[in-house]
């Protein structure tokens, strides 16, 4: 379905921010088209050791720019050295990625404690939030259906009372 | 003693006493006969006999009396608890956000929550940006085409100049422009031509309260087409505040304009309403709104600066 293009999209969706986050100097650039059997690929520009580097990237050595399209399009940053391309079709998010990041030799962000605090205490947060809805939505119900059987019975002694 | 006795209708307790209220025809009851099988026939002269029941009666307030109490300002959020980002911290999850979008299609924009009574005068007016968001405005203007007004605002850049024409296109529903002008002579003409009802909910019906009617037309042609206008709704105050490839000290600039611009807007009006400035929030066309805490970078970025923040 979609013709393989539903991981290139994901992908652009939810991985390239983040990773677009943690490496806010690299240029990264999408292009679509609307014809659905074109191909999914994207290119990966190098540049020389010598190219400025961008503190805090995640990304090793060579300072990468990014494009994923269906025709390549020319950074106008430093120079590109040379080329990676990665073919995106029929393949998930996750698969795209880990292509990714065996091409580019990056380095994953690890979490700090902090961010893992924040984490769990969110993820707890979710759980005891589900079990409340589950119970109040209990709750509620009962008191629509109490509701609905006093409007019935006023209903009715209308009705009786005519 | 006899059993307690209950009213069939309104369930309350009917005491022994009490059935001495009523007239006479009714027969005394003593505590040692049973009631008659008649007085539990008459529910409604039971109703209202107890005293106890009537000390402890619900008022029922009538329907028009009841009711809440209005706020009469905007509720606002307490920012103690708030999260706040400096200005490249913010720009970093935007840009993040807005990744692959085509560049000019993205806009940051600036949500100014303001501290405000509901009823009051509301902030409204025209600001240059030091770095213009939007640089192609199309501009309708009404006056004669052949006149020196005309003329000069065709010379000035606006799009559409005449009368009659620009009537007739709008009633068909032909609306080309993003901002009409009037000039004075040719108000009478516009009224006349009951165009409030289809430029109206667009905002673009000419003025005299938003300045869009106007004696000299070319300048005003000229100031409206670099500057953009924005207006107090609801207590907040929103305008597009830059493009998605500005770098951060463009957008610090243009920050700053616009917030003295509604400060000094706010002076203005506070002898009638007293309005104050609560909360700055960021946001851009596919971000989330993050609330600014006024420094421009924090240190604990990673090293990330400014610079790094610009590259699409």
């Amino acid at each position: 379905m979609n013709d393989g293009h539903m991981g290139p999209r994901k992908f652009w969706r939810q991985e390239l921010v983040r990773l677009k986050y943690h490496n806010p100097a690299v240029s990264m650039t999408v292009e679509r088209s609307t014809v659905q059997h074109d191909s999914a690929t994207m290119s990966i520009h190098f540049t020389s050791e010598n190219a400025p580097q961008t503190s805090g990237s995640a990304t090793s050595a060579p300072n990468a720019t990014s494009s994923t399209s269906t025709d390549k399009a020319p950074s106008n940053a430093a120079p590109t050295e040379r080329v990676e391309t990665i073919d995106m079709k029929f393949k998930s998010s996750n698969e795209i990625l880990k292509e990714f990041m065996q091409v580019t030799r990056a380095m994953p962000v690890e979490a700090t404690a902090e961010e893992r605090e924040v984490m769990r205490s969110l993820e707890e947060q979710r759980i005891r939030g589900e079990r409340d809805s589950k119970l109040s939505l209990e709750v509620r119900q009962k008191k629509k259906r109490e509701e609905a059987i006093l409007a019935q019975a006023k209903g009715e002694v209308a009705v009786a009372a005519q | 003693m006899a059993a307690p006795r209950y009213c069939p209708s309104c369930l309350s307790l009917a005491s022994q006493t009490t059935t001495t209220l009523f007239r006479a025809s009714t027969p005394r009851i003593s505590p040692f006969t049973p009631p008659p099988q008649s007085l539990l026939q008459q529910p409604n002269q039971l109703r209202a006999a107890s005293q106890n029941a009537l000390k402890y009666r619900r008022k029922d307030v009538p329907a028009s009396q009841k009711r809440k109490k209005a706020r009469s300002t905007f509720l606002v959020p307490d920012l103690r608890n708030a999260i706040q980002f400096s200005l490249v911290e913010a720009m970093r999850y935007l840009r993040a956000s807005e990744v692959g979008r085509p560049p000019t299609s993205s806009k940051y924009e600036l949500h100014l929550r303001l501290r405000t009574p509901k009823n009051g005068a509301v902030v409204r007016n025209r600001l240059r940006l030091p770095h213009p968001v939007k640089t192609d405005l199309r501009i309708c203007v009404i006056a004669p085409s052949d006149s020196p007004q005309g003329l000069a605002a065709k010379a000035a850049g606006a799009v559409i100049v005449g009368e009659e024409e620009i009537f007739l296109a709008i009633k068909e529903g032909r609306v080309e422009f993003d901002r009409c002008l009037c000039h004075t002579d040719s108000l009478a003409l516009l009224q006349k031509a009951n165009l409030g009802r289809i430029l109206g909910p667009k905002g673009l019906m000419p003025s005299v309260k938003t300045n869009t009617v106007v004696k000299d037309v070319g300048a005003s042609v000229r100031e409206m087409a670099g500057a953009s206008e924005y207006r107090e709704r609801f207590g907040v105050v929103r305008m597009a505040i830059g493009q998605l490839g500005f770098s951060a000290e463009e957008m610090q600039r243009n920050i700053r304009a616009f917030v003295e611009s509604v400060k000094r807007d706010m002076q203005g009006i506070s002898d009638q309403t007293a309005k104050d400035l609560h909360e700055v929030v960021l946001s851009s066309t596919n971000g989330p709104g993050l609330s600014l805490n006024g420094s421009f970078s924090s240190g604990e970025d990673g090293g990330v600066g400014a610079r790094d923040v610009s590259t699409l």
